[in-house]
């Protein structure tokens, strides 16, 4: 199945020493199993040097290559031509940096504001519970951790932050609220109450609507609005119905 | 447009890469003396899109509780597994260091896989035994198939909590000196696109490999050789650039890597004619025999018209067959790599047969370091204040051929080590920069800027990957080499006529670009004059004209590139005290056969 497909891309372009921005509207012609980073780099190749975009792994490891195709948020290093044109049922793509942090030039977002929500729930352990067993290494059951295993696959690429009706600033995000329940869950971690008060602060779930948006876009298929309810009915102490 | 110096800032440790290495090394510093100010410089967005995050099957280390497998098998594998070429002093040291840096990560938050009682699972890996090869050894422990993610995320957590500032989407363009000593470094800013200089009392250079150099691996874009070129400007060596391991498994097409895991759980390599092939060539570990020879057992394979060719991928390749596997093996121990085969050639592993290839992976040379991961100036001296770990490093752990689960262990032992060591450079001064910090680069930048020509960067680029996977990849001769040597040259010159459209600096990928093709040239350089020089067969370096092991090579070389192409060559010698101390398995560690 050697398929070619004829396509459009309409990217939002941005210069940031003008300080301006425009769509500019690039045709190729590409394979059925090549990548959207892949169409990025022939497009830097063979018409435009200067469409600047973001990509580290290019195979949806790191997160980095996130950017909006006809409006949904997704790793653009997943999206095989032949899917795309399936999915979206036209070869005419409109595409568009995310939304959680100011764009540095074209596709290529700072996400350094974005990160800077999941610090703020502390993606580590804050106190270590004693360890019953000693000095070697905790012991914890499969089954115990199935509970927070799913969240731990998150690679933070601010799909679902992108997609969540209650963004940034007000929210700190349904990834970074992930983060946190699996310090939550984590038999590791003795600041389970810290965790949720910060969880029900003022940026923390009381934002959220419920749209389920951030599952529904997940490239990692995690049920983040999961996790984010399991948050929402974990009130800290003090604050039980 | 004038180019010059934004700022300077001041520290006690710069850290140049945050991957696993690097944040291992800063994170040491930051436990044990809280309050020292980190700076470290990462070329992607965050720390966490690091390369290590890409690294899926494990971690080995030998658990002290484990009633068959010692320390001493898993040096006998590592030195086995690198042809002889390890330095048995690295080897002893990271081994022994393995386990405690493994509770060390559990202890602080790292997900690890768990057997039934809730203790760290293990699982064996291709080269790794017990008993110097009478078995296979359950050696490495495991976060999924997510191992490297497991660390880079409890790295990253704990350099947070000491307090580190990083600087995103940065790099160094220059190693600054004050007299012998290390005294910092000039970072770009590519978001800003300004020039920095850091002025610090240890500098540890952490920055990845350079397997964009071949058209076909497993390495993120980012990986483009930037600390060989570093090196070589400030006229260091560097060590083994031949020394290459190209993975056997990469998924055809953009060659993505698909695990060992597959391997160790049950996988099967098959030709066309759906033959088990890997009983040729390793009778008695096959399909878990080390890289190298599964490689080239692959490669042989196609050479000799047993591959598959379809033109979506447009390169031959063979299959691995996953389809007898049991289900809760595929749901649970493979789902992040067969959900790869899914999502990038569309293949369901269950049920079809899955295409894979050679795939360039890892570099084994580098820059050359101490065991506790201090630059080396030559064959004996250091550099004071500057050390190397992790993949841009050679200490050498891993010689010619590096076992899988071997990396992970060395970032996080070497990052340690490395952090020990630089903590007695924090008590002394800081050093002053030179006056001309930063001219090297501005120099170099402004060329780039002004640069008028035919050339295009990205046709530059391209041609100088497919030459270097055609003629410096699993196979190797005189005649190709010495092609592949001319044809750097002539690439070079091309690319100094390559215009870039982008005339401003901020965020300028071109500009970014533009220097990392001067990188993957200078490292295509290296690589191919160690292959033309070592004229013998090892490992990840595999000679037709040469395709035995010879004697006068037992050696490391050391490469300067006093201009470009310009090479000097100098000796090291392999550190063999395993072998001669004269212990009670002295006589494993000889210039032993490397037969599986």
């Amino acid at each position: 199945m050697s398929d070619s497909y004829q396509i459009t891309l309409k990217i939002l372009r941005y210069d940031p020493s003008a300080k301006k921005r425009w769509v500019q509207q690039y045709s190729l012609q590409a394979g059925g199993i090549q990548r959207f980073t892949d169409l990025f780099r022939k497009i830097n190749a063979e018409q435009d040097p200067t469409l600047a975009w973001n990509s580290s792994c290019e195979h949806g490891q790191c997160g980095s290559c996130t950017v909006k195709v006809n409006g949904r948020p997704l790793l653009a290093c997943e999206l095989l031509v032949a899917n795309a044109v399936e999915a979206f049922g036209t070869s005419q793509f409109y595409i568009e940096p995310i939304t959680v942090g100011p764009v540095a030039r074209d596709l290529v977002v700072d996400l350094e504001p974005a990160y800077e929500r999941v610090e703020n729930l502390k993606p580590y352990i804050i106190k270590r519970k004693e360890n019953i067993y000693g000095t070697g290494e905790y012991r914890i059951a499969p089954q115990e951790m199935e509970a927070y295993l799913e969240a731990t696959r998150c690679i933070n690429c601010f799909c679902c932050a992108t997609a969540c009706m209650s963004g940034p600033p007000n929210f700190l995000g349904p990834n970074a609220v992930m983060a946190s329940m699996v310090r939550v869950l984590d038999p590791r971690e003795e600041a389970v109450q810290e965790r949720l008060r910060v969880l029900h602060g003022p940026r923390g779930v009381c934002r959220c609507h419920t749209s389920r948006a951030c599952s529904h876009v997940c490239p990692k298929e995690i049920d983040v609005a999961n996790f984010v309810a399991l948050a929402k009915a974990a009130k800290p102490r003090g604050q039980e119905p | 447009m004038k180019l010059k110096l934004s700022k300077t800032i001041t520290c006690d440790l710069l850290i140049l890469g945050a991957g696993g290495a690097g944040l291992r090394c800063a994170a040491e510093v930051l436990e044990k003396k809280p309050g020292t100010k980190v700076v470290a410089v990462t070329k992607v967005a965050h720390p966490q899109k690091s390369h290590t995050s890409t690294a899926q099957g494990g971690l080995a280390a030998v658990d002290p509780k484990d009633p068959v497998d010692k320390p001493i098998y898993h040096m006998f594998d590592t030195w086995k597994g690198s042809d002889c070429m390890a330095d048995q002093n690295v080897v002893r040291r990271i081994v022994e260091a393995g386990w405690e840096e493994i509770l060390w990560l559990e202890n602080r938050g790292m997900h690890f896989s768990r057997d039934m009682d809730g203790r760290l699972a293990k699982r064996t890996f291709g080269g790794h035994t017990v008993n110097f090869g009478e078995a296979s050894a359950y050696r490495a422990v495991f976060e999924a198939d997510r191992t490297g993610k497991g660390i880079m995320d409890t790295l990253w957590g704990e350099v947070l909590r000491g307090g580190i500032s990083f600087l995103h989407q940065s790099m160094a363009t220059e190693i600054l000196f004050c007299g012998e000593r290390c005294a910092g470094a000039v970072i770009f800013c590519q978001k800003t696109g300004e020039f920095v200089a850091v002025r610090a009392k240890a500098t540890v250079l952490a920055m990845g490999g350079c397997g964009q150099v071949f058209r076909v691996t497993t390495n993120c874009r980012q990986n483009t050789g930037d600390h060989l070129a570093l090196a070589v400007q400030a006229g260091l060596p560097v060590m083994d650039p031949e020394a290459v391991q190209f993975h056997p498994t990469g998924i055809v097409g953009p060659g993505i890597l698909a695990s060992e895991t597959l391997r160790s759980v049950g996988g099967i390599l098959r030709n066309r004619d759906l033959e088990a092939f890997m009983e040729k060539y390793a009778p008695k570990m096959k399909e878990l025999a080390p890289r190298d020879l599964v490689a080239r057992a692959i490669e042989t394979e196609i050479r000799e018209g047993r591959g598959v060719f379809n033109s979506d991928h447009g390169i031959e390749h063979v299959w691995i067959d996953l389809r007898h596997l049991p289900e809760h093996v595929h749901r649970t121990q493979i789902p992040e790599v067969a959900s790869f085969f899914k999502k990038f050639v569309n293949v369901d592993s269950r049920k079809e047969l899955c295409p894979i290839r050679p795939s360039n992976h890892y570099h084994m040379g580098g820059v050359p370091t101490s065991p506790e991961g201090e630059v080396l100036r030559d064959a004996q001296a250091i550099v004071p204040g500057l050390f190397a770990v992790g993949e841009c490093a050679c200490a050498s752990f891993h010689g010619f051929n590096r076992l899988g689960t071997n990396s992970l262990l060395e970032l996080i032992t070497m990052g340690r080590f490395a952090g020990q060591k630089a903590m007695e450079y924090l008590q002394g001064e800081l050093p002053d920069l030179p006056k001309d910090a930063g001219e090297k680069s501005f120099q170099v930048f402004a060329a780039y800027l002004q640069s008028q020509g035919p050339a295009r960067l990205g046709e530059v680029r391209e041609k100088l990957r497919g030459l270097m996977t055609e003629k410096v990849g699993v196979f190797r001769e005189e005649k190709g080499l010495k092609e592949a040597v001319s044809q750097i040259v002539e690439l070079k010159s091309q690319a100094m006529e390559t215009p870039i459209l982008t005339k401003e600096l901020p965020m300028n990928q071109e500009l970014v670009e533009r220097w990392e093709l001067d990188n993957l040239l200078s490292s295509a350089m290296l690589i191919a004059q160690g292959a033309l020089h070592r004229k013998d067969s090892r490992g990840g370096h595999f000679r037709e004209d040469y395709p035995q092991r010879n004697p006068e090579f037992d050696t490391h070389s050391l490469l300067y590139m006093d201009g470009f192409g310009e090479i000097r060559i100098e000796k090291k010698p392999v550190d063999m005290s395993l072998g001669k101390e004269g212990g009670p398995y002295s006589e494993k560690f000889g210039m032993i056969e490397r037969k599986y």
